[in-house]
Formats: C-alpha cells, structure tokens, sequence
C-alpha cells in the first residue's frame, strides 16, 4: 500500500513537469517569490519616501515605473507590493484551509447531525457572493491588510470543508479504513494519517486555485479602501488611487493592474497543472 | 479662393452678431445639466445638512431674506423689509403679497409660523423628533413666533442674536408650504414644494432630481426651462461628461485636471476664494493631545504650503488659523504655524514624547468641498509626521459612519472641514470651539471656559465692530491652544461649458440657477 501511494505522487510530479503552461505558471510564481524576497535589496527607492517634485512623473530609466502623485517610485512600490500579496494569499488560504479541513474532516467521518450541522452553516455562507461575504466581515471587524486577510480567510471556509467531506465520505467506506479500524486505531489517528492523506490531492489543486482568487479578492477590498491603509504599498490600493490619474499618468493604474493579473495567472495554471496531474482518468 | 473668403467674411459677421446678441440679450429656454457627486439625502430645507441637498432647495424654495448673487449681504426675498427693536429682541418682517406655494397654497404670516413652529415646537403636530439637524443652530434662540397680521410675522428671541438674520438666509431657513407638510407628513422629504423658481418634477435615487421653471414665480421667470441634478460619483468621470458637452456644468474638479479645464476651449473654470477650512481634529481629552505642547508640534510638523501648492495644485491655500482670510473678522495678524519640524521636535520633547509616538489618524476616502484630495491628505500628513517621529496610523471609514463616530469622539485624531453657512464667524467659532457643540460640531472636544464666554457674548451684541474685537480675541486664544492642526482653506472652483451665462459662485456654495441661462 506504501508503495503505491508513493507511486501515486510520483506519477503525478512526472506528469506535472511535463505539462508545459504548468511549468509557465511555476516560473510566474517562482519570479514573484524571488522579487518578494529581495524587495529590500533590489528596489531603488524607499517606497514610502515622498517628495512632491517628482510627482506623477512617467516611466523612464531613473524611475522604471514612473512615479505617483506623492513622487514615491512606483516600481519600488511595486516591489514591496509583491511582498504583501503573497503574504495575503498565504495567510488567507492557511487560515481557510485548517478550519475548513477540519470542519470537513469531522463532518464527513461522524456524519450524522454534526454533518447536517456543519455543512449546513457551510451552505449558509455559500449562499452569498464571496466579495459581499467579505465586504460584511469587514464590516465588524474594520479596515486594515490582516483583518482583510481574516475576512477572506473565513470566505474561502465552506469550499474547502466542501471538498474534504466528500472526499471523506468515498474514503471511509474503503477497506484498508475499515482494516485500520478493526485494528483497533483512534479515530484521531485513523482521520489524519489515513484519510486526511488521501484526501490531500484535491486539498492542495484547491488551495492553489484559492490563493489566487484571494490575491484578487484582498486587492478587491483594498482597492475599496477597507484592505490595506496608506501608505502600504498593496498593489490594489496602488491601483484604486492610479484611477484618478488614468488620463494623465496611466501607468499608476497599469503596473499594478499587470502585476496582480500575472501573480494570479501563475497561481491559476499551477493550479490547474495540478489538477490534471492529479485526476487518475487523464493517463499521462 | 474668392468663393472661400466671402464665406469666410460671412462667416466672421455672423459670429460677430452672435456675439453681439448673447452679451446683451439672454436667452430663454434650454435644459441645464448639474452634475455632482452624491445624491440628495432630503429635500425638505429643514431636514438635511447635506450640501448637495441644498443646491436643489435653494432652487425650490425662498426664504424671508436672501443673500445677495454671489455676496453674504443680506436682501430682501420673501419678506419685503423688516425691523428690530432696540433691545434687538423683536423682530418684524413684512411679507411680499400675492406669491403661491407651488401647489397653489397662499404664501403668508400663517405658512411661515406654521413652518418655524414645525421645526421648534415639540407640540406641533407636524413636529419630528430629531429629524431638523439644523434648526437648534438657526432657529434655537427664537422664543416664540406669531402673525400679527395676514403679512406680518414677528419673532421674539430668548437673547439678542447678531446673526438672526442671515441665519433666516441660509437654505435650512427656507419655507416650505403648510398643506404640502399636511399632505405629506414624514414624506414631505420627498415632495418638496415652495416658492421657488423652479418647480420639483421628479427624483430617481442615486441618477438624478430634476425641476422645471416656474412660469409665475415672483421675482421672473427663470432663463432656463429646466434644470436636471445628475449624479455622476467620480471626478474623472464628471469632467469626461462635461468635456462631451452631456453636462453643462460639474462640481468637485481634481487638482490634476485643473489644467485640462483651463486649456480647454469649450470649457470656463469659476474661480473664488473659499468660506472653508479643512483641519485635524486632534481629541483634546486623550492622549497625547490632551497636552498643548504636543498639538502644537502637530502643526509645526505638517508642511501645509506644500501640500496646497503640490497636492492640491493651488486649488487651497494654508490656513494660519481657524477662520479663511475672506471671512470679516480674519485676523491677518496671525502667524499660525508655518512649516518648521525643528521646533516640532523640540516642542515633543519638552512634552515628554522626545521619543515620539504612535496614533490612529482617520480619514474619509472621497475628496470634498474643503480637501480636493481625499484620503491622500492624510497620506501626505502621515509622511511628515514620519519626519518627527510620530507614528500615524490611518484609519479609512465609511462616511456614514465616520461622521457618526466623529461626532461621538471615537477618535484621537480625525480630518474634518467646515464650509460656512451664512458668512458669519460665529458660524465657524462658536461651531468649532463653544464646549457645548461637544457631541455635534465640537469634534476635537475642546474646552475653553474664556472663550465660551467671549462666543456667546458676541452673539449677543449687534455692533459689527465690538463683535470683530471679539473674534479676533478668540482667535488669538484657539491658535495658541491649537486644538486643531488648521490645513487649508480651498478655493471655490465650478468647472462649466462656455455656452453657460451668468453663473455667479456663491461663497455659501449653494448653487442657483434662476438667473442662469444657455447660449443655444
């Protein structure tokens, strides 16, 4: 059984590396990690450092990207930018995935009224858009880049507690399960080192596809004004503020705008590479 | 080529008489596009403090006085000339005779106590609980109102109060017809109906309010056959509307398109100094502003002539005190806190805050009539305050909620502005500064028992001249003490078509439309 399950990944990793636009996305990503990691030491300005004579100036090769209306570098800023979305991606999809799982977890194994419970707050939340969801969230919470990282965070819940009690329901009726339970395992141990493994597949397509959409979610929030707070360089806040410039100085909406785009399209094709290289039915 | 000159020898001569024509002769007819940014939230006078809401009441409605175009004077309107006794606590006014309420209802001493008693007679029977924001500061000090006659009304006052009448000026003060408010009752918000010169037809929420000319009306029947409030959000948006032609005429202009409109040929930029201020609320009863040494520092550390000239690209100036140097009873002897972060630091030193601090700065995110910028002021503020080490943390709300909370002192530190009403300095001293507005218009929750006194003693006095003494006293005092950090005064700039004619800016920002018409 071992053997095959290690099998099974390998399998997969292979089928993952041979697929190209997956490979563009791994690059898209790795870039963006990079840049997020070296913000600091790469970026020619302070990217909070105003100075009114530069303002709004277009790009050339002292500013790359052109400036803003504060005459900070818009490249810097959107360097240390890169920092930020990732962080929310992260953190967000975290804070949905262990809940989410969780919840998933119990309410597909012990079934029965805590199933009918859980899945129906699930449903509930389900019920309304994700953006309107959010926007209610933040509401009582308040503005600010972790609370809209909270917010999306709770969002992002009912998808994967959805696809986790699926999956756990197919699992538990397998017979290596009921093996395991005849031999007298905990149902702690049972649900984490046999059912959660073999759940993890559509888990992790999931939270790849999700830290994307919570990236353009949080530039969602910010770009109305309840995200992050100035003077954090945030690509959606970048981008809101650039609207009112779009005529004069379109580059303080556009380098943002193609930021996020590129950031999620990377997120979206490794996604979907994983996806593939995960379905059993699609053979190599 | 003779062919091409003669038409164009043709052609200069029609332009010519064209010319001609519009200067002397206006025209009537047309439909006048106004856009703005926000809805009206109430179109009952008494109901609002929105100004938005206003531009349209001003249009529907009269009040007893008037302000002359484009002054604070004050001039006769519903009312034809009035007299004050000695004591300056009785107050007559003679009604024009013949004018009708839109729908028809006589104008007269009847209507007009039956509105200023629906407003401060909690017995009234059309009296609403705590739905006239304006009334306590316009009408409060009226102890009783009574008509003498069918065009005579007289009003007793609690104590003299200087600036009665040009209260009575202001659109809240407008009169609104008995048997509409009986028709209509908590509705009448809805259905406005007056004696304006022009008559309401519809509102379609969030789009647009649109009123026709009132043939009858009293003083002429408006140039223009109508005029249409259309709500357009954004800026940007508004002065692409307006560059089509779509709109005729727009508020609220970015600083960065001021350019765009004075190089456009088709477009006319009106221009005046504002009856504003934009200032920080700092919260005088918390930490760390509830020392003096620190709110000063505030305002040294704050480079207003910067922000004015490069932020808001001279569409403000810096504000030296609470007051706009247009306003009677400025003190131009004022220095104010000129840019100077040295002294700043030195100044939190010797509060104890040599290490600096961190605070929560709110903001609003939408530009506004006083800060052309919106929440990027704050951004710019939170950049100096860097320079001196103080920490500021914005906070953007909602400006519902904002306004709310403001009001409540949930702040420590909160933009606020002020546009004047009526173009008396009472209407920004005593609003900002008199203990007893905490909890309303008092937002930085000062408490000055000397200059309680002074506010309320020059309310009382009518002299212009014993009443400036005392304003310019308070200033000294409200300056040294620095409850605010005072920003910037913006200038009043209303964007149009060159085809508008006769549009003159008031310096209470109320749009009129009466005397305005369109080279067709």
């Amino acid at each position: 059984m071992r053997q095959k399950s290690e099998s099974l990944w390998t399998l997969s990793y292979r089928k993952f590396c041979r697929n190209r636009t997956a490979m563009v996305g791994v690059v898209i990503l790795l870039f963006f990690t990079v840049v997020a990691f070296l913000a600091p030491y790469i970026s020619p300005y302070d990217p909070l450092e105003q100075s009114f004579i530069k303002s709004l100036l277009p790009p050339s090769k002292e500013h790359l990207f052109g400036t803003d209306e504060f005459g900070r570098d818009l490249f810097s800023r959107l360097l240390y930018g890169a920092r930020i979305s990732l962080q929310i991606g992260f953190i967000s999809v975290t804070i949905s995935l262990v809940i989410g799982v969780t919840l998933g977890l119990i309410a597909g194994y012990y079934g029965s009224w805590l199933d009918m419970v859980i899945m129906r707050v699930m449903d509930l939340m389900l019920c309304f858009p994700y953006i309107l969801l959010a926007l209610v969230i933040m509401a009582i919470l308040g503005p600010g880049l972790y609370n809209a990282m909270i917010a999306i965070g709770i969002v992002y819940i009912p998808t994967f507690a959805r696809i986790v009690r699926s999956s756990v329901l197919t699992i538990k009726e397998e017979e290596y399960i009921k093996a395991v339970k005849s031999l007298g395992a905990g149902d702690l141990r049972i649900l984490l080192k046999h059912v959660l493994i073999n759940a993890m597949a559509p888990i992790i397509i999931q939270a790849t596809l999700s830290i994307g959409r919570a990236i353009i979610n949080a530039a969602g929030l910010s770009f109305l004004g309840l995200g992050a707070q100035p003077p954090t360089p945030e690509w959606g806040a970048i981008l809101s503020n650039g609207q009112t410039f779009l005529r004069d100085a379109p580059w303080v909406a556009t380098f943002p705008g193609i930021a996020i785009a590129l950031l999620v399209l990377g997120f979206n094709l490794v996604g979907d590479g994983l996806r593939d290289a995960f379905d059993p039915k699609l053979k190599r | 080529m003779k062919k091409v000159i003669s038409l164009l020898l043709v052609l200069v001569m029609l332009l010519g008489i064209a010319g001609v024509s519009s200067a002397e002769e206006p025209q009537y007819g047309g439909t006048l596009i106004y856009a703005h940014g926000a809805d009206a939230d109430a179109l009952d006078p008494h109901m609002t403090l929105l100004g938005t809401s206003a531009d349209i009441i001003v249009n529907v409605f009269d009040g007893l006085v008037r302000f002359e175009r484009g002054t604070t004077k004050i001039e006769p309107a519903l009312a034809t000339s009035w007299n004050v006794s000695d004591d300056g606590l009785i107050w007559t006014f003679n009604l024009r005779k013949g004018v009708k309420f839109h729908d028809g209802t006589p104008f007269n001493a009847d209507a007009v106590v039956f509105d200023i008693e629906r407003q401060i007679n909690p017995n009234h029977p059309y009296y609403l609980e705590g739905k006239f924001p304006y009334a306590g500061f316009s009408l409060g000090m009226i102890e009783k109102v009574e008509a003498v006659d069918e065009y005579t009304v007289k009003f007793t006052l609690k104590h003299p109060y200087a600036p009665f009448l040009k209260n009575l000026a202001m659109f809240a003060t407008c009169i609104v017809s008995p048997e509409a408010v009986k028709k209509y009752g908590e509705e009448i918000f809805k259905h406005p109906v007056g004696t304006g010169a022009f008559i309401f037809e519809e509102w379609v929420k969030d789009d647009h309010i649109t009123v026709v000319a009132n043939e009858d009306y009293w003083d002429g029947r408006p140039y223009v056959d109508k005029v249409i409030f259309k709500v357009i959000p954004r800026n940007e948006v508004r002065l692409l509307e307006l560059e089509k032609g779509n709109i005729h005429i727009m508020e609220g202009l970015n600083p960065t398109d001021i350019k765009k409109v004075k190089d456009n040929p088709d477009l006319k930029l009106l221009e005046q100094p504002g009856l504003n201020i934009g200032y920080i609320a700092l919260h005088n009863e918390k930490k760390p502003f509830d020392n003096k040494l620190v709110r000063q520092a505030m305002n040294y550390a704050i480079n207003k002539e910067e922000i004015c000239k490069y932020l808001m690209k001279d569409q403000a100036i810096p504000a030296r005190g609470p007051l706009p140097p247009t306003i009677w009873s400025y003190d131009d002897t004022l220095k104010g806190y000129p840019y100077n972060p040295e002294k700043a630091k030195e100044l939190l030193k010797e509060a104890g805050y040599g290490d600096g601090f961190t605070f929560t700065l709110r903001t609003y995110s939408a530009p506004r009539g006083y800060n052309p910028v919106g929440a990027r002021l704050a951004t710019a503020i939170q950049q100096y305050l860097k320079e001196i080490g103080v920490n500021a943390e914005i906070e953007q709300l909602e400006w519902g909620t904002y306004i709310k909370e403001g009001k409540a002192g949930k702040h420590t530190a909160a933009l606020f502005g002020w546009m004047a009403d009526n173009g008396d300095p009472d209407n920004f001293l005593n609003v900002f500064f008199n203990s007893a507005n905490q909890g309303s218009t008092n937002r930085a929750f000062y408490t000055n028992e000397k200059v309680d006194e002074l506010l309320i003693k020059a309310q009382k006095l009518s002299d212009e001249k014993e009443r400036e003494k005392i304003y310019k006293e308070v200033q000294k005092i409200v300056v040294e003490d620095a409850p605010f950090v005072f920003l910037n005064h913006m200038k009043q700039m209303l964007p149009m078509r060159t085809n508008v004619k006769n549009y003159v800016l008031y310096p209470t920002y109320n749009k009129f439309f009466h005397k305005v018409w369109l080279e067709q």
